[in-house]
């Protein structure tokens, strides 16, 4: 999610240039010598630890292997190359220099402290929904706890014109919703707090709120679904595919722990949300996004997945398997996918039914062919379980033939050109976090 | 006391030799890690310390001072619980308390004579030895007790490792303590009176093999786990074609990228088991694997880059049509123009196989060093020590008492590691690096490439009848690429032409069926030789002529409008060379026939079936005329003739193959044997494309799963024969059964070995 | 380097991140209980136990299993007493024995999840298990065999 980089800048140059230039014109804030600890007390420090990490402000601001909060982490997007900024409070390389202000006006507005825009790879638009008093403890926790680095970042390597920062100015104007966060009296505070976190801090929309061709997020498909550095971020309402439908609580267990049974496992970019980003909330926190969640996906909550007819289907479609001397991609599966995946009468937690995973019921094989390439690391999904990657082990042709079996065996539509989507998924860039 | 007896062959001492197994850390100056797994009960192969002195009255085994017995076996251990099986005869006629067992998997020292481990033979060759070399020690512990007590020896009785007289008792260990000096020749051994039969105890009984808790906890040491310290790793890159391949350029700049990179050595080997082969040399496998995939390599490709499976047959095919070719075995009459040209009736059937692999689960590895004493020490599970030993020597350009060969686990075995072919570039890369270890292993895709495969084969099968239908002459053509003329060519009988043949490549086409004149003719395919090195595979020849064999008689049955069942058991008559010459073929056809009758009874022959189902039998012979295991398989199966597909539901053997020693290992063996000829029916083979196989890998070569297993119920003919062989025998049947009774399920004939589902549906839309 | 936890005990290796974890147990960690068949994850030889799941070592890049939990053959069982490994030796399974380890480990997951299974469960579950010395009727009988003591050992804690 996080460093999917919706620059459509192009946009902007439509703008008659002399009376942007005046909109997009911002003053440089002077710079300050950074706060010490005890300007804060600690409960506001560990609030902004809790929704730093919620914020994944370290997912994108720190390179596999790199230095935390130091920047440089690269991003591939449809534009270019573009590296994260280093926000550790060094003074000269990082935000040693930004006072209060100067942090808050970034955070709601996309400005950098010298004036400068930055590229709305960086989700102002959702950390505008955040209260003064959530961002202020961010910055506290930033200034304070994070050791300062000095790490010049590298330049982007965005081609011209897309590389003009004032053009950002218009791509805002046109796209982010500059409104705060409004709560809803016709809904619960729990719903409201899920909304809050969910919208705000944790911007779930960046990922799967589809986007525009300018890359500005479709307010009116709000969580529809989208895609995201090489993968599908599902819909969260009511236009999801999944076979059975999310509650509140499959959210919960799938947010704390990694992984629903009724609908597969956090891996790619959703990962790190998970595991390193919102398990830093509290349970209440995590419980109020999954009711925002379910509220949104209009699900009948008393459902019991465990005796749907969706599950016993797909539980009977692994159990009727075609003759493995005259199905390849039932063979394949056979050997090489169902140690782990098979259940028996019921499902068991750890042995993903795939034919009831939202891989299989997506309309691309992007997820499926993902983790069947590269499979589940110990930090994805189901803490300390792993899934092997199959990339140096299985051939496209073995790969379509195993998805396409469990596609057929989901009660889907086969995909078109499955063997082609898998060559191109496999060469397009590895989400490496 | 100073050990006494002496193994016949000269040089070092049995004593010293069993020192030098058991303290290989110093003695030969070896580190520490050095694994040889030479004891398959003990957590590190390593065999034990012997305590005090020892007592070997032969060469097969000694007692030391605590009793404890090591029986030095020379056969490898690849699944058959073969020491078990063969310590077991030793004991029993020794009279040893089991408990006091240790087997010993010896290394490839000169003095055990001929090592090999294949043909079934194990068991039964070591039958008459061990049994006399434990009489030879139970004597010897008698009259040396006897002597103590002064008392006649036949007032002395082993039992459960002591002597017992009115006297009191006294152990094995004690009497070996006390002093033994008791030795025995040859001659000696040969007239030593043995127990009957009858009287054994251990044969024949329940037992845990040794070898099986080892096999639970991952303490067992294969060749793949060899390691000694320093030693660095090899990967190979192999040639376009198996033989003719030369190295042109190399380039292998982008490897020195691969971190633990050393070298490529272009190998020269004179002994020309891997001509074109380079070697990867590195500080990890995976390094080594690496890096082998990086080195570019043009080579001058050998003759065969386009040969395929259609071609080895279609030459086959074309060597059957000339009479010129071939090998003619002694079958008695072999003037079958004669009842050709007088039959009323006669039919004429061909039969082919296609190529199958080995793919035994532990790729090809080999650890080679030379020893601070100059010995080249190769490390690698081997089957046939004593054909693997002249070849490293040409190789190695050294005398063969400069190698040594040690013992390993086989992680199967199956014939592939026979042909000892994959140690030579393992020591050739460590002779290129001056002794140095060097380990190299194969990954499964290599290993296959490199597979002696069973070749693919052709046989014409022709029978004549009288008027009354009854057989009065029968010729058998096969034409197949042949394993011992690549690997053993010394092994090669001459026909009554005077041309040589493998002996391998046609057993089972001379059966024991009384059928008048017996044409049997052996086909050399130079096509198949020189494309691929063919290998000996499990159950080898019969495996596949026994295939044609069997379902050609279920067709005479037809023909002749006979029950194949009854058709079969009329020409089963034990007379003349159908009695049965040798110990172990004592009873000849009647033992077969005895089978077959079984079998039929198992599976219900003759019983009603629902539509689409049928029942089918066969029945072959084992391995060889000399040592045959006569076996019986009856099937039931059910036909989808929509989609071809064939369910084997029932899967029962009959089978002879006289006194068994290892009940549960012999069990083992022959379920084991059966889902293999199974699996070669119906679910696994090859073919040739552009000289190599097609397959590489799991994921398209598909041997027979757990599910696709059904229950095997196993008969054994309880006699007092003696023991035959059990590891490949109960493959033979189970093809030609299948297609027997496939035909009698929806009437259709397949004669192609896999049989495929498409190849029965093309057959179904025919009939 | 990567770190994780190897039969109860941290264990480090220096090895490139994309080493498969099997080299790494078997040749860095010098634990050859853990077999190589076929390196594409189609055999089953390698499996060893991560997070408490059957895993294929030979396609898990090292990486992957940081700082997780690793249970190879060698520490199944502190005494090689595990109730699939008692049955095993009862029953004789191994002949050659090369797959075995895997066998017992993909059986011990099986086992946890399904502690009571069909033939039916078993087939699907081992079915990526291959034996090439078709041990597979054994097989079957010796994980029936272990569930059976399993659920009456069970049985009898619950008196
Ligand atoms: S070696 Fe890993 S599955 Fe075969
Ligand atoms: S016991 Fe040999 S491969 Fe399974």
């Amino acid at each position: 999610m996080l460093k999917r980089i919706v620059i459509g800048v192009c946009g902007a140059s439509l703008l008659g240039l002399g009376l942007f230039s005046l909109y997009a014109w911002n003053s440089s804030i002077d710079p300050v010598t950074p706060p010490l600890t005890k300007d804060y007390s600690p409960e506001v420090i560990a609030q902004g630890k809790i929704l730093a990490s919620a914020g994944y402000c370290s997912t994108c601001h720190t390179p596999p292997g790199g230095q935390e909060y130091a920047g440089n982490y690269e991003m591939h997007t449809e534009f270019g190359t573009i590296y994260s900024s280093n926000i550790t409070p060094d003074v000269k390389t990082g935000i040693g220099s930004w006072s209060e202000e100067a942090f808050m006006r970034a955070m709601r507005t996309g400005v950098s402290r010298d004036g400068h825009h930055l590229l709305p790879a960086f989700p102002y638009e959702h950390f505008n929904k955040m209260s003064d008093q959530d961002i202020n403890a961010i910055y506290a926790y930033i200034m304070t706890s994070i050791p300062a680095v000095e790490q010049v970042k590298k330049d982007n390597g965005i081609p011209f014109p897309l590389n003009i920062r004032a053009l950002q100015a218009g791509w805002k104007l046109l796209f982010a919703d500059t409104g705060q966060f409004v709560k809803d009296s016709a809904q619960s505070e729990q719903w409201n707090r899920g909304a809050y976190l969910a919208e705000g801090v944790a911007h779930c929309g960046a990922c799967h709120t589809p986007r525009n061709a300018l890359g500005g997020e479709k307010y009116d498909e709000m969580y529809q679904g989208a895609a995201i550095d090489g993968w599908i971020a599902p819909s969260l309402t009511e236009t999801s595919t999944s076979p059975i439908p999310w509650r509140a609580q499959d959210f919960y267990e799938y947010l704390t722990t990694g992984n629903s049974p009724y609908h597969g496992s956090a891996a790619g970019p959703m990962a790190p949300v998970m595991h390193k980003g919102l398990s830093a909330l509290p349970d209440s926190d995590i419980e109020a996004i999954s009711v925002y969640f379910a509220a949104n996906n209009g699900t009948d909550q008393s459902i019991d997945p465990s005796t749907s007819e969706s599950l016993k289907s797909a539980i009977a479609a692994q159990h009727k398997q075609a003759d493995l001397r005259i199905d390849e991609g039932a063979r394949l599966y056979a050997t090489t996918c169902q140690a782990c995946h098979y259940s028996s009468e019921t499902i068991v937690k750890g042995r993903p039914l795939i034919t009831l995973g939202s891989s299989t019921h997506l309309d691309k094989p992007t997820n499926l062919v993902n983790i069947m390439l590269d499979g589940v690391r110990s930090d994805q999904g189901i803490h300390g379980v792993v899934m092997p990657g199959f990339r140096n082990a299985l051939s496209d042709q073995d790969i379509a033939s195993i998805a396409a079996y469990l596609r057929q065996a989901a009660g889907e539509e086969s995909w078109p050109k499955l063997l082609e989507q898998v060559g191109e998924i496999r060469n397009q860039p590895r989400f490496e976090h | 006391m100073s050990r006494i007896s002496k193994g016949k062959s000269g040089g070092i001492t049995r004593r010293g030799f069993l020192i030098a197994m058991t303290s290989v850390g110093m003695s030969f100056g070896f580190p520490r890690h050095l694994l040889a797994a030479m004891n398959p009960a003990s957590p590190d192969g390593k065999v034990l310390p012997s305590e005090g002195d020892v007592y070997e009255p032969s060469l097969w085994y000694s007692i030391d001072t605590a009793g404890k017995i090591k029986v030095n076996i020379i056969r490898s251990e690849m699944g058959q619980h073969v020491g078990t099986a063969i310590a077991r005869i030793l004991a029993d006629e020794l009279e040893a308390s089991w408990d006091d067992i240790e087997i010993i998997h010896v290394d490839s020292d000169p003095r055990w004579g001929f090592m090999v481990t294949g043909g079934s033979w194990s068991v039964s060759q070591s039958w008459p030895v061990y049994r006399k070399a434990g009489a030879a020690g139970r004597i010897a512990l008698i009259e040396s007790a006897a002597k103590k007590w002064g008392i006649p020896a036949a007032q002395c009785q082993a039992i459960d490792g002591k002597i017992v007289s009115s006297k009191g008792e006294i152990s094995y260990g004690k009497l070996v303590e006390l002093g033994l000096t008791r030795q025995f020749t040859e001659d000696e051994l040969k007239t030593l009176p043995l127990k009957p039969n009858q009287d054994l105890k251990l044969v024949g009984k329940q037992v845990t093999s040794l070898d099986i808790a080892n096999k639970t906890n991952g303490k067992s040491i294969y060749g793949i786990d060899a390691k000694v310290e320093g030693m660095v790793y090899a990967n190979p890159i192999l040639p376009p074609t198996r033989y003719g391949s030369k190295v042109v350029s190399i380039d292998d700049t982008a490897a020195q990228q691969v971190k633990g990179y050393q070298k490529t050595i272009i190998l020269d080997d004179p002994s020309e088991s891997v001509t074109g082969w380079l070697m990867v040399i590195a500080s990890s496998f995976i390094a080594a694997q690496k890096a082998s995939k990086l080195v570019e390599v043009t080579w001058d490709a050998g003759a065969t880059t386009k040969v395929s499976e259609a071609d080895i047959i279609n030459h086959g095919k074309t060597l059957i049509d000339d009479q010129s070719k071939g090998s003619i075995l002694d079958t008695g009459n072999v003037d079958t123009e004669s009842a050709f040209a007088k039959a009323s009736s006669n039919i004429s059937e061909q039969y082919i196989t296609d190529t199958v692999l080995h793919a035994q689960m532990e790729p090809l590895n080999a650890l080679v060093f030379k020893n601070p004493d100059g010995i080249w020490e190769v490390h690698s599970g081997c089957q046939w020590q004593s054909l693997t030993l002249p070849v490293l020597a040409k190789a190695l350009a050294e005398d063969e008492a400069n190698i040594v060969l040690r013992s390993y686990m086989l992680g199967g075995g199956f014939g592939r590691r026979l042909n000892g072919d994959y140690t030579v570039p393992a020591a050739l890369a460590s002779k290129a690096m001056g002794g140095v270890p060097v380990k190299m292993i194969l990954t499964r895709a290599q290993d296959i490439q490199f597979d002696s495969a069973r070749s693919a084969s052709v046989q014409q099968l022709k029978m004549a009848f009288d008027e009354n239908k009854s057989v009065i002459g029968m010729e058998h053509h096969a034409a197949a690429g042949w394993p011992t003329q690549a690997l053993a060519p010394g092994f090669m009988p001459k026909g009554v032409n005077d041309e040589p043949y493998d002996p391998f490549s046609i057993a089972g086409a001379d059966h024991w069926y009384q059928v008048g004149a017996q044409k049997v003719r052996a086909i050399s395919n130079d096509l198949a030789m020189a494309t691929f090195r063919p290998g000996w595979l499990r159950s080898v020849g019969p495996g596949w002529t026994g295939w044609a064999v069997e379902s050609f008689m279920d067709e005479a049955a037809h023909h002749a409008g006979k029950d194949p069942l009854q058709f079969r058991l009329d020409m089963l008559i034990a007379e003349g060379r159908n009695a049965g010459s040798t110990p172990v073929a004592e009873g000849g056809a009647a033992r077969q026939a005895a089978v077959l009758k079984k079998a039929g009874e198992m599976i219900g022959w003759g019983s009603e079936q629902p539509e689409n189902s049928g029942i089918g039998i066969a029945s072959t012979f084992g391995q060889e005329r000399e040592m045959p295991t006569w076996v019986a398989c009856g099937v039931q199966v059910k036909v989808d003739k929509a989609n071809g597909l064939v369910d084997v539901e029932k899967l029962v053997i009959a089978i002879d193959a006289g006194i068994i020693v290892d009940p549960n290992g012999a069990e083992a063996q022959c379920q084991g044997a059966a889902l293999w000829g199974l699996s070669m029916a119906l679910y696994e083979g090859t073919e040739l494309l552009n000289g190599q196989y097609k397959d590489d890998n799991f994921d398209t070569y598909t041997p027979l799963r757990l599910a696709q297993a059904p229950e095997v119920k196993i008969e054994f003919m309880v006699n007092q024969y003696p023991p035959s062989g059990l590891g490949e025998p109960a493959v033979t049947p189970v093809a030609p059964a299948i297609a027997n009774a496939i035909y009698n399920a929806v009437g259709v004939r397949l004669r192609k070995l896999p049989m495929k589902p498409k190849d029965l549906r093309a057959a179904l839309s025919q009939a | 380097m990567a770190k994780f936890i190897l039969n109860g005990e941290l264990k480090s290796a220096d090895v490139e991140s994309d080493t498969p974890l099997l080299w790494v147990i078997r040749d860095e960690l010098e634990m050859t209980g853990t077999k190589f068949g076929c390196g594409i994850g189609t055999c089953g030889a390698c499996t060893v136990h991560v997070g408490g799941r059957a895993t294929r070592s030979c396609i898990t890049p090292v990486s992957s299993v940081e700082g997780a939990e690793i249970t190879t053959i060698e520490g199944l069982a502190e005494k090689d007493d595990h109730p699939l490994q008692i049955s095993w030796k009862k029953i004789q399974v191994p002949q050659c024995g090369y797959c075995q380890s895997g066998q017992i480990m993909q059986a011990a997951a099986l086992l946890k999840d399904i502690p009571n299974p069909s033939d039916k469960d078993i087939d699907a579950v081992m079915g990526g298990n291959l034996c090439r010395c078709m041990t597979y009727i054994r097989i079957r009988d010796a994980i029936h065999e272990a569930a059976n003591k399993i659920k009456e050992h069970n049985d009898e804690q619950n008196i």
